[in-house]
């Protein structure tokens, strides 16, 4: 056990250290405010008291054309595939999906607690540690979510890209993941480290197979689109190019979890 | 001697009525959030009016309390000022029409949300008006900003889960016009105006 403890340390390490070497690339978005006076090169906005600068909020994209093959692939797996099963699958009653919904989330906690405990969030690792242990016996192995319902302990969304982000690793560049979607350089990163905390994909603690493992993202994905209520229509309906919108909701959303 | 009494206190009695209102215009941003967001609910929720006129309805509310121009403006950026005046003002028509069908695009898409409301900030004559989207599995957050305007607070920013919907368009709209120029841009929200209004 120490010897694990160990390697997984020196990975996080590794990690770590490999995310701040990655410099931000130079900045493909550069789009500046600036309505009135000139643009500010910290990306201020001057008319809006209440943004953050927009410098932090830009993201190279170098690899833009295998970007956009690989958002294409994304986009009619999206359609033909995970969609129709999501259709199907919500013969399966409401209660029974939210339930298995709260199942994967509770089997997840491990990786919101590490990743709290590494930003030293003790509030947030708290309620994560809580949160576990009640849903998991009174909330019949996380089926039910009683911490929040009855202690009003939120979920805490934490993960390692943005324990990374947290110690100052920038974006590196925008990557679009085969099935996992949109991502960057550190988020990537923060990916292969999480693997190796959360339960299903860990080859520590239950050493699921290959297809096991499969089989338990797939239905989790296609239990998560059941519940959602048709977003990405909504994105590919209104946005002039889904594929630039995705990209600066993604940095805008990691960058406001990033700071929470 | 009489009338002139009669009048000065009326006088009197409007001046008292109006001035307030002028001089302290509409006390709260998150008031007039929340009586257009009724609003829309009310015509969301009113499912056996006419489409058309539901539409109408939500295009009405919709327009008098955001500030398009300024949205338009914000969203160019950099970009406002290399545009000619005429570019300028086709640029805040299609801006216009492009909110406008996106909102009333989502009337279909309405199944009994509920929205409850948080905080208030105001700094200067900025505001920023938290409220929540709730329904069985999520709870998003949603922030309006919006800036004084004579009596009323316009919304000049709507914050989504930390996205910033300005932010947004300023980023994929610059990258178009980098690539494409204005006419290019113009194209391609002619044809998303079309497209929503189908």
């Amino acid at each position: 056990m120490p010897k694990q403890l160990c390697r997984r340390l020196l990975l996080f390490l590794m990690l770590l250290g490999l995310c701040l070497l990655v410099p931000d690339f130079a900045v493909a978005d550069s789009h500046q405010p600036g309505v009135e006076t000139a643009a500010d090169p910290t990306g201020h906005d001057p008319f809006d008291p209440f943004a953050e600068d927009e410098a932090d909020l830009q993201i190279a994209d170098p690899i833009e054309p295998l970007n956009r093959g690989i958002f294409w692939f994304n986009d009619k797996l999206y359609f033909y595939l995970l969609k129709p099963v999501a259709r199907v699958y919500r013969v399966i009653p409401e209660p029974a999906r939210i339930s298995v919904d709260n199942l994967f989330s509770n089997l997840a906690s491990p990786v919101r607690f590490a990743n709290s405990l590494l930003q030293f969030k003790v509030k947030k690792a708290g309620s994560e540690l809580g949160r576990f242990i009640v849903n998991t016996t009174v909330g019949i192995l996380g089926l039910f979510d009683p911490g929040k319902s009855w202690l009003g302990w939120e979920k805490s969304k934490e993960d390692f890209g943005q324990t990374l982000g947290f110690y100052g690793a920038g974006n590196g560049f925008y990557l679009v993941l085969p099935v996992f979607g949109p991502s960057s350089l550190r988020d990537g990163i923060g990916r292969v480290g999480d693997y190796f905390v959360d339960p299903v994909s860990s080859p520590y603690y239950f050493q699921l197979n290959n297809w096991e493992q499969y089989a338990l993202g797939g239905l989790e994905t296609v239990n998560s689109l059941s519940l959602d209520k048709d977003t990405y229509e909504g994105i590919k309906k209104d946005a002039l190019d889904p594929y630039l919108f995705l990209r600066n909701s993604y940095i805008q959303y990691r960058q406001d979890r990033i700071s929470k | 001697m009489f009338r002139l009494s009669a009048n000065l206190t009326a006088i009197v009695l409007v001046a008292l009525l109006v001035i307030p209102a002028v001089v302290w215009p509409s006390a709260k941003a998150i008031d007039d959030v929340q009586a257009t967001v009724d609003d829309v609910l009310a015509v969301l929720r009113d499912t056996a009016a006419p489409l058309d006129q539901r539409r109408a309805k939500i295009r009405n509310l919709v327009r008098s309390r955001f500030d398009f121009e300024l949205m338009a403006k914000s969203t160019l950026g950099r970009q406002w000022k290399n545009a000619s005046k005429q570019e300028q003002e086709t640029f805040i028509e299609l801006y216009s029409k492009l909110l406008e069908a996106t909102y009333v695009g989502r009337i279909e898409a309405y199944t009994n949300e509920k929205i409850t409301y948080g905080s208030e900030k105001t700094k200067g004559d900025k505001a920023l008006v938290e409220t929540h989207i709730v329904t069985a599995t999520t709870d998003i957050p949603i922030d309006y900003k919006l800036v004084q305007d004579s009596a009323e607070w316009k919304v000049y920013d709507v914050v989504i889960e930390g996205v910033s919907l300005i932010r947004n368009f300023r980023s994929s709209y610059g990258s178009i016009v980098e690539k494409e120029g204005f006419s290019g841009l113009f194209a391609r929200m002619e044809n998303k105006v079309q497209e929503l209004e189908k």
